[in-house]
């Protein structure tokens, strides 16, 4: 433990110590008690939560549904009652000093909860059944169930039409990408708009040295503590996301941290130990002979770079307040070793959050939290010079890699000597970041709410890169040495103000009328030093001989209005309209301001009602929301140069790339149609919608002559359309006094075409098959295929028996004898579309059980299918320098051997891209748990609420098809988006290269209250 | 109360006024920043500079790899492999980077030279004429090496959208006109001090460079006065003899970038050996080996001075002149003159005419050649004389000496492609591009212009 390491967990435990805890002061107290009644046939209903809210004073309803709070604090207080089965609802009270005061509740049947308040994309705090659009919300309780590192791997199968995908399994949350609703955009990724506390953060995943180009070890929300949050809120698309405007394309997660409770302080502590394994190895060729048929030493790599690595995480947490304020307070130390050797991710965070009522009709709400993440990374993904899983993979497996005299072989040709990556090579990352909000909400008058919120998002990212001399094969510079030192500053800093008018019962008609503005300035500044021909001691850059440097500076700054009318007929028929007009400085004055508009109504149908249907409602909505290129294309209207020194003078020529001072937002159009039903007196709820979204004006780069001295342009250069369904199926199986059985069911389909493109089709993403074509989906795999019998589609193989390449001489003859082979002209063509990477279709299936209010049993079940995946992993073993694959060693075999191949069948495939496609869908089981609630009166004496002890395991089993470490790895996912030099769109999934396997993870968590 | 009511709106109000959306972009400079002022058309030049040194080495190293001047010792790029045997399919990085990069080079000058007119007023005559004469001569040499590569080349790029396509021949008078455009500009205004100082890369000799592609481009269009006009007006001795472009660290030559990483070009082996016994030359340019070896079987040599990355690199060798001089004479049946040019050459030894050039050191030749015969050995010395520039490929063709793609592992013999394939590039936006002109199947058809 280094001595900065200790000064900073000072600094947090000393962050967390400065609590306000005379705030909590002894209140006067009363009691309330009552019983909770079915309102339709007026029996007594056990196991009812009763909260007051804002408080942590709690009950549940005995077999007769009769309960009794106590210390309940005097005046006005609010009861939230819940049960499965019935409709969530609230109860005012008036609590008088010492004396119980009776509070009889009737509940609904229904499992479908609308009277749910949501605000993101409603502009203000709104009731679910009055909403046109699904928004989804995910609680505290789900999110601390699932055991997970990060809040968006806790997320993971619980959104229907989310694609929330792990793309590695490098420790600190692995580079997780969520696509909702399908690919909407090649230029802004697929990453949705997100919120924390009203701070529009930032979610990077590009890494500032190279781990491999488009490898994706971590994305930022990796910074926050997922124990933090108390709800979050997903709105998927155009319909619903209007109010966001430009940024709005990709959906919006609104993420809601714990605001503290009234009452004495609370401390929580949270403990758990974890344990991460590779779950399977893959096969490599140990056949003991070489292709002379001479014995031969081949040595498994994978025990050398894998181990079962530790990990800890330590949570606290004080929550308490009184009627004035109220506060939560957390500290958080979370350390991840990955599971390939010499990798781990360490977060510590703090967090204050306080609310104060400042006057009788001012509150003010200030969070802050500041997270330090050290991480030690190894490149991965195609990093072939000095990354661990190309070196393994393109390895042959008769090099004995351990050090002789402290001196580490390199591998005959490509990549480095794992070993050596591992001992020698670091990667080491420090993150210093601060996310911050002050909101103040004032009402003026009863019907009169003003809020304004004013947030902060500073990421300080310092990534070092050091390879040692000799560290890698080829000549220099690398192979002298290199160390990096990059610095990046990126700050966000967003303006709300939002003001709200309810007019008042009109007769039959409820009116609000919703006024606001939004500012938000993104900059990124980002310095980078770096050396080569290293000194043999010293990993810095001053240790170098040969430097450079270089300097970015880049500012995007968005300012929108918007207005809102809502309509409310008879509580039925919710009407809403609202329009927002968006500027941003990434387009010229000219193109600037875009509107974009909403329409949405809801009609209640049934509510609350018994029987065999309980509620129904209808909704509907339609809206536009757009995409701007990201901020590292935020100057693209200019026409600009660049720098080209020559002879040591400063020159200039002009950036290849034209700027487009007509450049404007990509512009998405969506409606969606849903029910939300209950049924069976409250047994089952389901939520359908239907959507449809048509993105026009999409930007990419157009061809530019480049006889002109230009190569590309940014333009608007087709439309690509998402139409799909999403389904939630939520049913309660056994709910007997002692036992409670539920399930929860996702699907989610989504058809993804691009409609039209006014350019040639093109690689999404530069020099790999994923390509984007009219009429085809997004990021099909475009590439060479093995010839087939036109009529009877079987595999035409040469007299070897090896596969022929379709439209190569070589295999097929001239064009007379391919037709003649072919029986016709299907074989035409070099290469045709061989794949689609996007899933048919996705599904979750959870199970929770409770068995006497102590045991909880839990299961997950993720799914993806119908989804091709291009395993070029498998073909760099099989490439001939490496030639360490298991089809590799069928060709050693000796003839007569019936799993015997011929020579070079292997080099042959490699020719053909279709023979890497693989069916890519799977089933996970994502999370598995038993939770034990220890209270008896010994432990009570310690932890008013007992210890709840947790066994949990993550991606403990996976049923797939595919043959690599996991199908869920993607080279490309987080970096979607990128247009720098090396060119990624969110259209680029399904391609495993070099990824680091995705852990199999136990965990054990205790957790206490006192 | 009021105050906290009063302090929010004064705060929403002023950070509201902040938010300014017309952003400057502080990381590169705008049109309208660079075609305003003179020090930034300065800068163009020297971009322009910069550029060419990019455009030429690619145009060099590729001539070389499709004809018998180099081969690869990496897999990692199958392209360039590909490219020693003579194949080079469209959209190949080496047939794109030749086209684009030279395309680029010619936008810069095109720029320099709209600059040099529209800020005529804020330069001095010398430095204007300096200016224009260097945009007029890399431009020249830079569609003079694309008509080197493509059957058809567009000439009139600048401010066009789908430039067009023109032959050889008119590509080639224009060419001409370019560097004659550039010889009277300096002849009219001398170059002012400015701009022979700190504008034109140190080393660099513009009017030698202007007067040996005029003398280039002269004896490629079959015109043998102009040709010995032009090459008696270069210098030949004394220290402005050598043109040179200097790659003071971080820069790096070409020849140093692409012998290294994926590339892994170097001199085949049989260039040395097919060398007159006692040919010093190539001393100069390789160390010899018995080892190296390219990836599909050809024999190599490594570089010598070019392997390291700070090596100066020349514009042109000064022995140039004299052999296309000789070539001139010949052609012009003046065989007395005509050999005795090309003994200045081959008798050029150490230290002779004070320039660090390739020296052959041989004896001058026995007896009389006949007109063939002195055209055959003109050849053999350019061969020898001016490895790695590219001309080797003209040569080939003029000679008729393009085999078509070989298969390896077979030795190539003089060139193996008539032309590169178009850029994809262009293609993808310019309908005017041509279809890709056929390779020849047969030897010797030659090649179609």
């Amino acid at each position: 433990m280094t001595l900065s390491f200790v000064r900073r967990r000072a600094l947090l435990f000393a962050l967390a110590i400065i609590s306000p805890l005379p705030l909590a002061a002894q209140q006067p107290t009363g009691t309330v008690s009552g019983r909770v009644t079915d309102a339709s046939v007026g029996r007594g209903l056990p196991d009812v939560q009763i909260l007051v809210t804002g408080t942590r004073i709690g009950a549940v309803t005995g077999p007769n549904g009769e309960y009794t709070l106590v210390g309940v604090p005097v005046g006005p207080r609010t009861l939230t009652v819940r049960r499965i089965g019935y409709q969530p609802t609230t109860q005012p009270v008036t609590v008088a000093l010492g004396s119980t005061t009776t509070a009889d509740i009737a509940l609904n049947v229904t499992a479908v909860n609308l009277s749910e308040v949501v605000v993101t994309g409603t502009g203000i705090a709104t009731e679910k059944r009055k909403v046109g659009t699904n928004i989804a919300t995910v609680d505290s309780a789900v999110i601390s169930r699932a055991e997970a590192v990060t809040v968006d791997q806790a997320m993971q199968g619980k959104i229907p039409g989310a694609q929330i995908t792990q793309n590695s399994g490098s420790p600190g949350g692995g580079g997780i990408s969520v696509r909702l609703r399908g690919v909407n955009s090649f230029i802004s990724g697929s990453d949705p708009l997100y919120i924390v506390d009203g701070v529009i953060v930032d979610n990077e995943s590009g890494q500032l040295a190279d781990l491999g180009t488009r490898a994706n070890p971590q994305n930022r929300l990796a910074d926050l503590n997922p124990s933090d949050i108390e709800h979050i809120e997903i709105i998927r698309g155009a319909a619903a996301a209007a109010l966001y405007g430009s940024r709005a394309n990709n959906g919006v997660v609104q993420i809601f941290t714990k605001r503290g409770s009234i009452g004495k302080p609370r401390f929580t502590s949270t403990t758990r130990w974890s344990t991460s394994q590779l779950r399977e190895q893959q096969p490599f060729n140990f056949y003991p002979f070489d292709v002379n048929g001479l014995p031969v030493t081949r040595f498994n790599y994978q025990n050398d770079i894998f181990h079962r690595a530790p990990s800890w995480e330590q949570n606290l947490t004080i929550e308490g307040g009184n009627d004035q304020t109220r506060y939560f307070i957390s500290g958080n130390f979370a350390n991840e070793d990955g599971i390939m050797r010499s990798t781990s991710s360490r977060r510590s965070g703090a967090r204050i959050n306080l609310q104060q009522q400042l006057s009788p009709k001012l509150v003010a709400n200030v969070t802050s939290n500041y997270i330090t993440t050290n991480n030690q990374l190894q490149a991965f993904g195609e990093q072939n010079d000095y990354g661990i899983m190309g070196s393994l993979f393109f390895a042959p497996t008769n090099v004995d890699f351990r050090p002789v005299n402290g001196i580490y072989p390199l591998p005959p040709a490509l990549g480095t000597n794992p070993l050596l990556a591992i001992a020698r090579i670091r990667n080491p990352q420090t993150i210093e970041r601060f996310i911050g909000s002050t909101k103040f909400s004032w009402t003026p008058l009863t019907n009169l709410l003003v809020d304004y919120t004013i947030g902060l998002d500073n990421v300080g990212f310092e990534q070092r890169q050091f390879v040692p001399r000799n560290a890698v094969l080829g000549t220099a510079p690398l192979v002298t040495g290199r160390s990096q030192s990059v610095f990046e500053n990126n700050r966000v800093i967003n303006q709300d103000g939002v003001t709200s008018y309810t007019w008042g019962a009109r007769g039959a008609l409820d009116l609000r009328t919703t006024g606001g503005f939004n500012y938000t300035s993104q900059r990124v500044r980002i310095t980078q030093a770096s050396a080569n021909g290293l000194a043999p001691v010293g990993e810095l850059v001053s240790a170098g001989s040969v430097f450079s440097a270089a300097q970015t500076d880049v500012e995007l700054r968005t300012l929108g209005f918007y207005g809102q009318q809502e309509v409310a007929f008879r509580d039925r028929l919710f009407l809403t309209g609202a329009v927002r007009y968006d500027a941003s400085s990434t387009f010229a004055p000219s193109e600037r301001w875009q509107a974009f508009p909403k329409f949405s109504a809801s009609y209640v149908a049934l509510d609350g009602r018994p029987g065999a249907l309980n509620s129904l409602r209808l909704r509907s909505a339609v809206g536009w929301a757009g995409s701007q290129p990201g901020i590292l294309n935020a100057y693209s209207q200019f026409i600009s140069y660049t720098q080209l020194p020559f002879a040591g003078r400063p020159g200039f020529v002009n950036d290849v790339t034209f700027g487009n001072p007509n450049l404007k937002n990509e512009r998405a159009r969506e409606w969606e149609l849903g029910a939300d039903v209950g049924f069976l007196n409250g047994r089952v709820s389901t939520e359908a919608t239907y959507y449809n979204r048509v993105v026009s004006d999409l930007l990419f780069f157009r061809p530019l002559p480049t006889s002109t001295g230009f190569s590309r342009q940014f333009y608007p250069i087709g439309t690509m359309s998402n139409k799909g369904i999403e389904l939630m199926l939520r049913t309660t199986n056994l709910d007997a006094p002692n036992v409670q059985w539920t399930s929860t069911m996702t699907y989610a389909h989504n058809k993804n075409l691009v409609d039209t493109l006014t350019i040639l089709d093109f690689q999404s993403a530069g020099g790999y098959p994923n390509r984007i074509r009219a009429g085809e989906p997004a990021g099909v795999f475009y590439g060479s295929y093995a010839a087939r019998n036109c009529a009877t589609g079987e595999l035409l193989t040469d007299s070897l028996g090896r596969y022929r390449r379709s439209n190569q001489t070589a295999d097929m003859g001239n064009a007379a004898q391919r037709i003649a082979i072919s029986g016709g002209n299907c074989n035409d063509s070099l290469n045709k579309v061989i794949g689609d990477p996007n899933p048919k279709w996705m599904g979750s299936f959870l199970n929770e059980l409770t068995i006497a209010k102590k045991l909880r049993l839990r299961a997950l079940l993720d799914g993806v299918f119908g989804n091709k995946i291009m395993n070029l992993s498998t073909r760099a073993q099989n490439a001939g320098i490496a030639s360490n694959s298991k089809t590799y060693e069928r060709e050693l075999l000796p003839y007569g051997d019936p799993r015997k191949l011929p020579p070079t069948w292997n080099s042959r495939t490699q020719g053909i891209f279709e023979y890497w496609i693989e069916d890519g869908t799977f089933v996970k089981l994502r999370e598995l748990s038993a939770s034990y609630t220890l209270n008896t009166l010994g432990v009570r004496r310690y932890f008013a609420d007992g210890i709840d002890l947790t066994l949990s395991g993550r991606n403990l089993a996976v049923w797939t098809r595919y043959s690599g470490y996991d199908p869920e790895i993607n080279l490309f996912g987080t970096n979607a988006g990128g247009l720098q030099s090396v060119q990624t769109t969110a259209a680029d999934r399904g391609f495993d290269f070099g990824g680091y396997p995705i852990p199999r993870v136990w965990s054990l968590s205790a957790r206490v209250s006192f | 109360m009021r105050m906290t009511r009063q302090c929010l709106v004064a705060f929403a109000a002023a950070s509201l006024a902040a938010c300014n959306l017309d952003l400057r972009n502080p990381n590169s400079p705008t049109e309208g920043e660079v075609t305003t002022s003179a020090d930034a058309t300065i800068g163009l030049a020297t971009g322009l500079q910069g550029r060419f040194s990019q455009s030429y080495g690619n145009f060099a190293y590729m001539a070389g790899l499709v004809n018998d001047e180099f081969a690869s010792t990496t897999a990692a790029l199958i392209s360039i492999s590909d490219a020693e045997q003579g194949s080079v399919p469209p959209g190949t990085g080496i047939a794109e980077n030749v086209f684009n990069s030279i395309y680029r080079t010619v936008r810069t000058a095109n720029e320099l030279l709209a600059g040099s007119d529209a800020l005529a007023a804020q330069f001095d005559a010398g430095t204007r004429s300096g200016l224009r004469a260097l945009a007029f001569t890399l431009k020249a040499e830079s569609l003079g090496e694309a008509l080197q590569s493509y059957q058809k080349i567009p000439i009139k790029t600048f401010g066009e959208i789908a430039p067009a396509y023109l032959t050889r021949a008119e590509a080639l008078a224009y060419v001409r006109a370019l560097l004659d455009s550039a010889a009277a500009e300096i002849a009219a205004t001398p170059p002012s001090a400015l701009f022979n100082s700190s504008i034109l890369t140190p080393g660099v000799n513009l009017p030698n460079v202007i007067h040996l592609f005029r003398a280039r481009y002269a004896r490629m269009g079959g015109d043998d006065a102009a040709a010995i006009t032009a090459s008696n007006l270069v210098t030949r001795s004394g220290p402005t003899a050598m043109s040179v472009l200097t790659f003071p660290a971080p820069g790096v030559n070409f020849y140093a970038n692409v012998t290294g990483g994926t590339n892994g070009i170097n001199p085949r082996r049989q260039w040395r050996l097919s060398m007159t016994g006692g040919d010093q030359r190539f001393t100069w340019f390789v160390v010899p080996s018995s080892t190296v070896t390219g990836r599909v079987g050809a024999l190599l040599d490594p570089w010598n001075r070019y392997a390291s990355p700070q090596s100066p690199l020349p514009v042109y060798f000064p022995d140039e002149a004299l052999l296309i001089k000789a070539e001139a004479l010949a052609n012009t049946n003046q065989l007395a003159q005509s050999q005795a040019v090309l003994d200045s050459v081959r008798t050029d030894c150490t230290g002779n005419r004070g320039i660090d050039d390739p020296k052959a050191c041989l004896a001058p030749l026995v007896g009389a050649l006949t007109q063939a015969q002195l055209i055959d050995e003109i050849y053999r010395n350019r061969r020898y004389e001016l490895l790695g520039t590219g001309l080797r490929w003209e040569d080939s063709r003029r000679r008729n000496l393009i085999r078509g793609p070989v298969a390896a592992p077979a030795v190539p013999a003089d060139g193996q492609r008539c032309w590169l394939p178009y850029a994809i590039g262009d293609r993808n936006a310019n309908p005017n591009v041509p279809a890709d002109p056929a390779e020849p199947t047969t030897f010797p058809t030659g090649c179609t212009y």
